[in-house]
């Protein structure tokens, strides 16, 4: 039965794919719609499969097809599999229903076609990597996932910016890939299969191949410094396909991630202290890298960082944790990171489709250029509202929910009997509050510039509400962030897992009965109401040049954090006389200095590309050289046949 | 349940009638180290009552977020204030006061308030949020650490039973509770906005954050945020009191033991005020890009705290 509705949802896919591309010209809106439709079909038969594996608790396993012995496409769902895939189903059914209208907003009529394909492929992709039951249907799924969404990262591929995105997520998704099948390879010669099970293995072999599966799946997940390519992607990606990516691909990495440390590998203290170091730089600099941004697609990417950051972080609390035999404190830290995926999936790709309302309204991504649109696009705003409440972890919303399960996690550090790893995870708690504060303050931020005050530009002053499909799927979202926070402890009981959690139900009740009284007794005391302009020190006509900036809201926090932003300020001066009173003229810009780019990724690839530049100058020669290269070859095999016999 | 809904009304109650006594009293000991009068002791419940009977007036700019943050915000501090016995313990059975959603309650009021501030679109409201939003998020891991190193201490991560450790022990049982406190303080000192962080007294634009956010907050809904203000400070000097002075604290919900309880918190508050109001007369305020420094001391006490107790 659910190996029927899994194949089933998998089949829908592949038909609304085919619905896309076949046939010539422009197939219409009519038809992208109902390939939509498939596609929201095959979402609710997926989620159906994983709600009945998450309820029995029983795995299933079939095989699709084989084509060796030890070369199948074979599935195995079991719980951690169908909650995956639960995430993928849920929210790609909910980006479905906002693609409805939006993927009619981009361009060309066979561009869209081509999308709407391109998009089921991607979510079928997806789901079937997180029910691969070995490495070699994992890692063809996996390729088949980045090769999809490569594709609709190209979508507006005659902008100069979308180029520069291919490249960068090309290469790095292939140097993910290569991590990823180096680190099957090693499992394959330790132990002979592909298939994902528990593995005996030496320290040194589990290690090496912990770490090949780290770069790949982190990469892909992006943890820093494997990172730079999602803030390009995302941004270029189409809005629906951003929510897509950060919603949900970056957690079928984390999916890997766990599924490596839970069935394959058993970890040791080291992969912990890796996780968690890494993580904590990800989630404080993501946010810190946040801040800064004013682009809102690749200001809400930097915001994945830092989420995957706080997941990673969580695995590796449950690492350190199991390690010391600190079974409750490893189980909160390893259902926090779960449940933290979860809700990052649900807000996230919120965010990412009223994002692209937003963009879609204002034609600019360019939070600098927008404001005033609450008034324009209440639905949305307030949609956003929920999202951005989430996502800075507001009680009683789901983001605070799975935050405050690491937390918890964190406060029982004090029964680690090693000083050393206690220090470290009080440290990491302190980088944790600072990581989670700046958040808020980037929402706050993002909130304020995009739809508080007056318009700053004409089109925001122009801007209309998003129609009703793009405000249901994510209306749904923003609903679930509702119920998964304030149920958060009902929930999990109700899933039979006894963990210390804390209700946030009687906090909500409080919280709203107060709410209740305090309005009740504004409008008892009969105030008059009367609207008036903003006070302005005396200024006759307010307007949206006074207003506050994103840039100078964040200004304060860029100062006090100018080491990690590497910001060059340099001011040039003129004078007229030779004592440097009187300033004649001079100019003074601001300068950030991008790190990751500057000093990692472009030394890397100069490097590769001189590696190449080498080959092909001993590929450029005449014949002679040939016999030469043919010959020095013969004499290395000679030699190293006669030594191997 | 029964006793949790009488715990949380009378909490609730008593917190919010006394905050405005206590902001008086600060503000009077000020007057006073000054050389000046100072207003009446009892001057934040005139002006409460007086704001609350004049006109609400919005900018037409404003959106909703300005007409629901301050019912949001008297939600959340005083769904906090329930998490901070001053009255008497409640038994821990259904009692939530887990000392991270405590905390995250008062974020979530900042995070409503510093929205509101942009609002308007007002310079002074952008300004004021967006320092108080920098502030908040250096200050935030001096707090959560803070709070680390007293459920260290006390071996608890809920307020109510942290009280309940103390109540049960003397200082000398736990000596690190003096550094903890220190630190404590700092973030008391911050998080109302006081000098050397801010100004409470001042509507220039150059000092003023907090302020700064309720410029264009009037009549009752400016009541509500200077309630909700006076609550989060209640709030913080409760938590100070009761972990290091937790005498007179009622374990049990008897009538004697809950009027010594208010009354004994009273006094202590009062005192507490007096050296708030001593302390800032004293103090200058700090640069805003210096408090990182200021801050770091907070953070360095409950550091070695942690670290002392690690070795112990």
């Amino acid at each position: 039965m659910i190996q029927a509705l899994f194949l089933g949802g998998a089949g829908l896919m592949l038909l609304a794919a085919a619905a896309g591309v076949i046939g010539g010209g422009d197939s219409g809106a009519g038809r992208r719609k109902a390939a939509l439709a498939l596609v929201i079909a095959g979402t609710v038969a997926w989620m159906a499969a994983s709600a009945g594996v998450l309820a029995d608790g029983a795995a299933v396993d079939f095989t699709l097809y084989r084509l060796a012995p030890d070369l199948a496409f074979a599935f195995h769902l079991d719980r951690l599999s169908a909650f995956f895939c639960l995430i993928i189903a849920a929210v790609a059914l909910c980006t479905a229903v906002y693609s409805l209208k939006y993927i009619e907003h981009g361009a060309g009529g066979r561009q869209r076609d081509f999308l709407t394909a391109a998009m089921a492929v991607f979510i079928l992709s997806m789901g079937l990597v997180a029910a691969s039951a070995n490495f070699f249907a994992l890692i063809f799924f996996w390729e088949m996932m980045s090769l999809s969404s490569l594709l609709l990262v190209l979508y507006e591929r005659d902008r100069a910016e979308t180029a520069k995105a291919g490249v960068y997520y090309l290469v790095m998704t292939q140097f993910s890939t290569l991590f990823l099948l180096l680190g099957a390879l090693l499992l394959h010669r330790y132990t002979g299969t592909f298939n994902i099970g528990a593995a005996d293995l030496s320290p040194a072999a589990a290690g090496l191949i912990f770490g090949a599966f780290f770069i790949g799946f982190g990469t892909k997940a992006g943890v820093m410094p494997f990172h730079k390519w999602l803030p390009f992607a995302h941004a270029a990606a189409p809005s629906n396909i951003s929510a897509l990516m950060s919603g949900v691909m970056i957690k079928v990495a984390v999916y890997g991630l766990v599924r490596i440390l839970l069935d394959v590998l058993s970890p040791e203290l080291w992969w912990g202290t890796v996780l968690l170091v890494f993580g904590i730089v990800s989630a404080v600099l993501g946010v810190i890298y946040a801040l800064k941004e004013h682009d809102l697609k690749k200001l809400l990417a930097y915001h994945s960082i830092e989420n995957i950051g706080i997941i990673v972080i969580g695995l590796g609390l449950y690492v350190i944790f199991s390690h010391y035999s600190l079974a409750a404190l490893a189980d909160l830290s390893l259902f926090g990171a779960l449940f933290h995926t979860l809700n990052h999936a649900v807000f996230k790709s919120l965010l990412f489709m009223t994002a692209g309302s937003v963009v879609a309204a204002t034609h600019s991504r360019n939070i600098e250029e927008m404001g005033g649109l609450v008034k324009r696009m209440p639905a949305t705003a307030v949609i956003f509202l929920i999202g951005a409440a989430a996502i800075s972890a507001l009680p009683p919303l789901n983001g605070f929910a799975s935050e405050v399960m690491l937390f918890q996690a964190y406060l029982g550090a004090f029964q680690v009997p090693s000083p050393l790893t206690a220090v470290l995870l009080f440290t990491a708690l302190a980088a944790f509050a600072l990581m989670s504060a700046l958040a808020a303050a980037c929402f706050v931020k993002a909130f304020g510039a995009v739809f508080l005050a007056l318009p700053r530009s004409k089109e925001a002053e122009q801007a209309v509400e998003a129609p009703r499909a793009m405000l249901i799927g994510p209306g749904i979202l923003a609903a679930a962030c509702v119920v998964l926070g304030i149920f958060s402890a009902q929930i999990f009981r109700a899933a039979g897992f006894d963990l210390p959690l804390i209700d946030l139900l009687p906090v909500t009740a409080v919280t709203g009965a107060i709410f209740g009284l305090a309005v009740f007794l504004v409008r008892r005391s009969g105030s008059r109401v009367r609207l008036s302009e903003t006070w302005g020190c005396g200024i006759h006509r307010q307007n949206s040049k006074m207003e506050y900036t994103a840039s100078g809201f964040s200004e304060p926090i860029v100062t006090i954090f100018s080491p990690i932003f590497r910001t060059r300020k340099s001011l040039r001066r003129e004078y007229a006389d030779r004592d440097k009173s009187i300033v004649t003229g001079g100019s003074g810009e601001i300068h950030t200095l991008q790190f990751f780019e500057e000093r990692i990724y472009l030394p890397a690839a100069r490097l590769v590309q001189r590696l190449s530049g080498f080959v092909s100058r001993l590929h450029n020669v005449d014949l002679d050289a040939f016999v030469l290269y043919a010959f020095v070859v013969i004499v290395i095999l000679l030699l190293a046949v006669g030594r191997w016999l | 349940m029964a006793e949790y809904l009488l715990y949380a009304v009378l909490n609730i109650g008593f917190i919010t009638a006394i905050s405005p006594l206590l902001l008086g009293a600060i503000k009077k000991v000020k007057a006073l180290s000054q050389g000046r009068v100072g207003p009446p002791l009892l001057q934040g419940y005139y002006n409460l009552a007086k704001l609350l009977k004049k006109e609400i007036i919005y900018s037409q700019n404003t959106s909703f977020i300005m007409r629901l943050a301050p019912y949001l915000n008297i939600g959340f501090l005083l769904a906090a204030a329930a998490m901070v016995p001053v009255v008497f313990l409640p038994s821990a059975e259904g009692a939530p006061g887990n000392v991270i959603l405590f905390l995250y309650l008062l974020v979530s009021a900042k995070f409503f308030m510093a929205l509101a501030g942009l609002d308007a679109g007002s310079t002074f409201g952008g300004m004021g949020s967006s320092r108080e939003m920098s502030l908040s998020a250096i200050i935030e891991p001096v707090t959560i650490t803070s709070a680390a190193a007293l459920a260290f201490v006390l071996k608890t991560t809920d307020i109510p039973e942290m009280f309940a450790a103390v109540l049960g022990a003397s200082l000398a049982q736990y000596p690190t509770l003096i550094l903890i406190g220190m630190s404590l303080f700092i973030v008391l000192i911050v998080e109302t906005a006081r000098i050397p962080v801010d100004n409470p007294e001042t509507h220039l634009e150059l000092t003023m954050i907090h302020e700064a956010m309720l410029l264009e907050q009037t009549g009752p809904k400016l009541a509500l945020m200077e309630l909700s203000y006076g609550v989060k400070q209640t709030v913080l000097m409760a938590i100070l009191i009761n972990i290091i002075f937790p005498w007179g604290l009622a374990a049990e919900a008897t009538l004697p033991a809950i009027a010594v309880s208010m009354l004994s918190f009273g006094l202590k508050a009062l005192a507490l005020a007096a050296v708030i109001g001593v302390f800032e007369s004293l103090m200058a305020k700090i640069r805003l890009f210096r408090l990182p420094s200021f801050f770091m001391l907070a953070l360095f006490f409950s550091f070695v705290t942690i670290v002392f107790e690690l070795l112990a």
